[in-house]
């Protein structure tokens, strides 16, 4: 039988820039950046303000009654979408979901971190938010998806509903990505000296670094095209891990050539029919080199590539839905934007930047994302017309290899530190990691005793409560009450990252996605792990539930085998 | 010297979260980074730029320059000795 198509029906975005798709389309192809210099953001080691080149969302007036400025900016995005699919006949019984992309939401509402947890305001949990902005919009709770993956999150998201569409969960996905920048988040990037100084120039020889920048961004993923205006088609999709290093870009590019790939015989194409490539490309010296040997090991060091991050920055979870909403703006329009301060090359594996337009003929193009944990993400995207029909490929069956639960409050230290010596490991990382990674860290380790695999085989399916709070506070005391940002502490405020501390030490390469969620969903996890192992190479799936927050853990692992 | 050694090893073990390990255990002749020695990387480099910064006033000139500076504790302290203000 032939596989479900996905079409992305209708999209929407507010950046720095401005509101709407068509006024950020206009402004890009005029050449406008919407990054420019605010202060506030970081502060140097005497407390003087260090102004921060940046993208910020200035003048947004649609802030909504009990609602943060970071969940109005996403409720407009989907409202925009929403207001461009004309309502077909049937309407009410489809099947909708929302799926809320972030990796920080509300963080940036702490002033300081609280003495207890339990005194935290709800909203700061990504989940409080995604329940908002679905109730807004009438989707059930049940209807509402959290993913926080690090920087793939947007496209991340984008594969999740892809599937869960394909398979037939639903009729109709709703993937909104925000991210907003406050102190929190400037003041870790920049003790990772990530942060560029000028206008960002990707895969320039003299790039130093990146430019934040926020934005919301709403695209509606639909099994049919009814409705739409123009639609297009999300034909492939596929996620992967380094499995190399939790902040640094793998040195051979193979985690996201494998997304790649994957991703293209998903859609059933080859790079001959690729039309253009629009990358990551923050302009970090590690990234864009990364990006560029996997371009090459995929084949496509000839073909248009851009990346968009000099006119909006990095925004964050909120990149993957923008810049996706860009290509499909691109393929209609027959072109590829230019990358803005590209001038000469300054990456190991050639590819084909260019500063101006390039006038392209469009079949199908690919969107890519990499993140921290290791994570990569690549979606294809096709004009209707050129999307290939491909055979459906069955949801597998699976049976439960092994569990591991352990849970419980207090000394977490002396616990976790003898569990670690009762496995007999001498791993010096062990150390660094923070709570929640040693806690996963020493479950996958009980959990796959014994498993030979190789690194494509397996995928990790995560999902908890707090993402990574317990780790965000410990950075928030460090920039209001302690040295400064840290960037060991930091790079742990990602809830993605525990399960690249998995992935590393396992050397697993496959699917890695992180879901939110107020408790544990298990069968819902479980069913997309089938949609995993019916989609990748992945022939097993590590499941499961991992939360730590002010020394109350819980880890609730399986290992699962397609059959 | 010697001082700054001692002073840099607890520094070190404290900015890195190197709970199991005492002073004594850092040998200030052998590596920081790569498998013989500590094993740090890229994110524990960072941590040493700050130590520097914060607890010396001072600041590497040139990134590339890191490399051998903290080759080991020893290299830090000369660099420190030779830097501080």
């Amino acid at each position: 039988m032939a596989r479900k198509k996905v079409y992305i029906v209708a999209d929407g975005m507010v950046t720095s820039l401005g509101a709407g798709t068509w006024t950020n389309v206009e402004a890009v192809r005029a050449g406008k950046t919407g990054v420019a210099l605010h202060s506030g953001l970081v502060e140097d080691e005497t407390g003087n303000d260090l102004p921060v080149m940046c993208g910020l969302v200035g003048d947004f007036k649609g802030d909504i009654d009990g609602m943060t400025r970071t969940e109005s900016l996403a409720v407009a995005a989907v409202s925009e979408a929403a207001g461009k699919v004309s309502r077909h006949d049937g309407a009410a019984e489809r099947r909708k979901a929302l799926i809320f992309s972030s990796t920080k939401g509300n963080i940036g509402i702490l002033d300081a971190a609280p003495e207890n947890t339990a005194a935290l305001p709800e909203e700061v949990f990504l989940d409080c938010s995604a329940k908002r902005i679905g109730r807004h919009f009438g989707y059930h709770p049940e209807d509402v998806f959290t993913v926080s993956n690090a920087c793939i999150s947007g496209v991340s998201s984008i594969v999740v509903a892809k599937r869960m569409i394909e398979y037939g969960r639903y009729d109709e996905v709703t993937v909104v990505g925000v991210d907003t920048i406050s102190r929190f988040i400037a003041s870790g990037f920049a003790s990772f000296r990530s942060l560029s100084a000028s206008l960002c120039r990707p895969y320039d020889a003299s790039r130093d670094g990146l430019n934040l920048g926020e934005a919301a961004a709403a695209v509606i993923l639909s099994d049919c095209a009814d409705g739409a205006s123009a639609p297009v088609v999300v034909s492939g999709g596929s996620v992967s891990d380094d499995a190399n290093h939790i902040s640094g870009p793998s040195r051979t590019g193979d985690g996201l050539y494998f997304a790649m790939r994957d991703a293209m015989e998903d859609a059933g194409v080859t790079a001959e029919d690729i039309s253009f490539v629009n990358l990551h490309g923050t302009a970090t010296v590690y990234n864009d080199e990364m990006e560029s040997k996997a371009v090459g090991l995929a084949g496509l060091s000839d073909k248009p590539v851009q990346s968009l991050k000099p006119y909006i920055g990095h925004t964050l979870g909120a990149s993957g839905v923008v810049e996706t909403v860009f290509c499909i703006r691109q393929l209609l329009l027959g072109e590829v934007w230019g990358t803005p301060g590209f001038a000469s090359l300054g990456v190991p594996v050639p590819l084909s930047v260019s500063s101006m337009t390039r006038q392209v003929r469009m079949r199908h193009c690919i969107k890519t994302a990499s993140g921290f944990g290791g994570c990569n993400a690549a979606i294809v995207l096709s004009l209707p017309e050129y999307a290939r029909d491909m055979e459906e490929k069955p949801l597998p069956g699976f049976r439960k290899l092994k569990d591991v639960k352990m849970c419980g409050a207090g000394d977490f230290h002396s616990f976790i530190r003898e569990k670690y010596k009762a496995l007999g490991l001498n791993d010096m990382k062990f150390y660094k990691m923070d709570d929640m990674s040693k806690l996963g860290y020493i479950a996958s380790h009980l959990l796959l005793d014994g498993l030979s695999f190789s690194p494509e085989d397996m995928a990790v399916i995560l999902q908890n409560r707090s993402a990574s709070l317990d780790s965000d506070l410990k950075h928030l005391r460090n920039i209001t009450e302690g040295p400064g940002a840290s960037p060991a502490v930091f790079v742990y405020t990602l809830p993605n990252v525990a399960s690249g501390e998995i992935s590393i030490r396992h050397k697993i390469k496959g699917d890695n996605t992180f879901f939110i969620s107020s408790s544990y969903d298990k069968e819902g996890m479980e069913e997309y792990a089938r949609m995993v192992l019916a989609s990748s190479k992945a022939k097993y799936c590590i499941v499961g539930w991992l939360e730590y927050l002010g020394g109350e853990y819980d880890a609730d692992f399986e290992l699962i085998e397609k059959i | 010297m010697e001082e700054i050694i001692e002073k840099l090893k607890s520094q070190i073990i404290e900015a890195l979260n190197l709970e199991d390990l005492q002073p004594e255990d850092i040998d200030p002749d052998k590596p920081l980074f790569g498998a013989e020695g500590l094993g740090l990387d890229s994110i524990d480099a960072l941590e040493l730029i700050l130590i520097l910064e914060r607890d010396y006033g001072i600041k590497l000139s040139k990134p590339g320059e890191g490399k051998e500076v903290f080759s080991s504790v020893r290299t830090m302290a000369e660099y420190i000795i030779a830097h501080k203000k």
